[in-house]
């Protein structure tokens, strides 16, 4: 009965119009180049920005990885953990893109595409963990180029001390950590829970 | 791929968009409650259903693609609502006759789940019913308890050469 009178609802109703209508035919060639996923949703450029980032640190990263192997630095076992640090990060960050692969992620049936929206976001939450992690690697080594040329005294006195710059490494990367948590990972994660949810509520409503 | 051969599948989306972007208006009438949110579910639709077209489009399934655009854009344009703060459910639109249809059309659907209303559209355009699960992705149902059946027949099970390493590789 309900059924009915929607139907005699749909039939009976009026075309939208012509100044709400969206527009077609002049149109058409513009709509079909536009990206449909949203900012939140489309993460592509977000994630191609990292790897070029993190791929240009690995380069430098390699450079003087090779100087401290030569020289015997000091710094050789931060250098390599650095080095291993960015290499997952590069890993990771490309592993997620080509998971997503945006161009046929539409064309997947609702709840996949729900499930693999859900991962994804899930795995770029966690991407943020990497991110201050690299950032807290990056901020120090950066700081020791600027000593090594500012004074070379005190940059001899500051690499000899491991054990500091470790603990500033922990102290910076979990700053940044509890900074991104507050700041950047809010708004995924309210947009997470909403898929979440979501989904859910088409799985319990088919059964 | 040659130049004339792009032309003509491009042509072909848009021939296919055109005959077909009435099923659009359609699911836009259920889950757009003004104008703007009309325009931009529509747009998207097109958007989303040429992509899916252009990517994974063959000859017999473009329809298919079409349905599934119409669909995973009604949900996320759903899921983009409840995200954000502001309330839009109040119907808004300029035609006094489209205004009013739109409010009775929303007021009988008051309680109406989105999975019910993706059925709803399935009915309203004369799709099989049964298309719904190979929309969603839901392997049975009220509409698609046949499929599984039907599923296993043809189902040659798939062997799983490197479970350990497939678990770490793909995210599921």
């Amino acid at each position: 009965m309900e059924l009915k009178k929607l139907q005699q609802q749909w039939n009976s109703f009026p075309e939208t119009s012509m100044e709400e209508r969206p527009v077609l035919s002049s149109d058409l060639e513009k709509i079909v180049v536009k990206n449909p996923l949203s900012n939140a949703f489309y993460l592509r450029k977000k994630l191609l920005t990292r790897i070029a980032v993190f791929s240009a640190l690995w380069l430098v990263n390699t450079w003087l990885l090779r100087i401290q192997w030569l020289g015997e630095g000091n710094d050789l076992y931060l250098q390599s953990a650095f080095f291993l640090l960015l290499t997952y990060a590069v890993y990771f960050h490309l592993r997620l893109l080509l998971f997503a692969d945006y161009p046929t992620l539409l064309a997947l049936p609702l709840i996949p595409f729900l499930s693999k929206l859900e991962i994804i976001l899930d795995k770029y939450i966690i991407s943020y963990k990497l991110l201050s992690a690299v950032t807290a690697f990056g901020l120090l080594v950066f700081f020791e180029q600027l000593l090594a040329r500012w004074s070379p005294s005190a940059y001899d006195s500051f690499s000899r001390n491991s054990w500091y710059k470790w603990l500033l490494i922990i102290f910076l990367a979990v700053s940044l950590d509890i900074l991104l948590l507050n700041m950047a990972i809010p708004r995924y994660r309210k947009l997470l829970g909403t898929v979440r949810k979501y989904k859910e509520g088409i799985i319990a409503k088919a059964r | 791929m040659s130049n004339t051969q792009r032309k003509g599948f491009n042509t072909d989306i848009r021939s296919l968009l055109k005959h077909q972007h009435k099923k659009v208006y359609s699911i836009c009438r259920l889950f757009a409650h003004s104008y703007k949110e009309h325009q931009y579910l529509f747009t998207n639709i097109i958007a989303a259903a040429s992509q899916n077209i252009r990517f994974r489009g063959t000859p017999a399934n473009k329809e298919t693609l079409l349905l599934q655009a119409c669909v995973n854009m009604a949900a996320l344009h759903m899921i983009t609502l409840d995200v954000q703060t502001v309330s839009t459910e109040s119907i808004d639109f300029k035609s006094t006759d489209y205004q009013r249809a739109m409010v009775a059309l929303h007021d009988s659907m008051e309680n109406v789940s989105d999975y019910d209303k993706f059925r709803l559209f399935l009915e309203f355009e004369k799709v099989p019913t049964g298309q719904l699960a190979d929309l969603t992705g839901l392997p049975s149902g009220k509409y698609g308890r046949h499929q599984p059946a039907q599923r296993k027949e043809n189902e040659i099970p798939k062997k799983n050469f490197i479970p350990y390493i497939k678990e770490k590789l793909v995210w599921s």
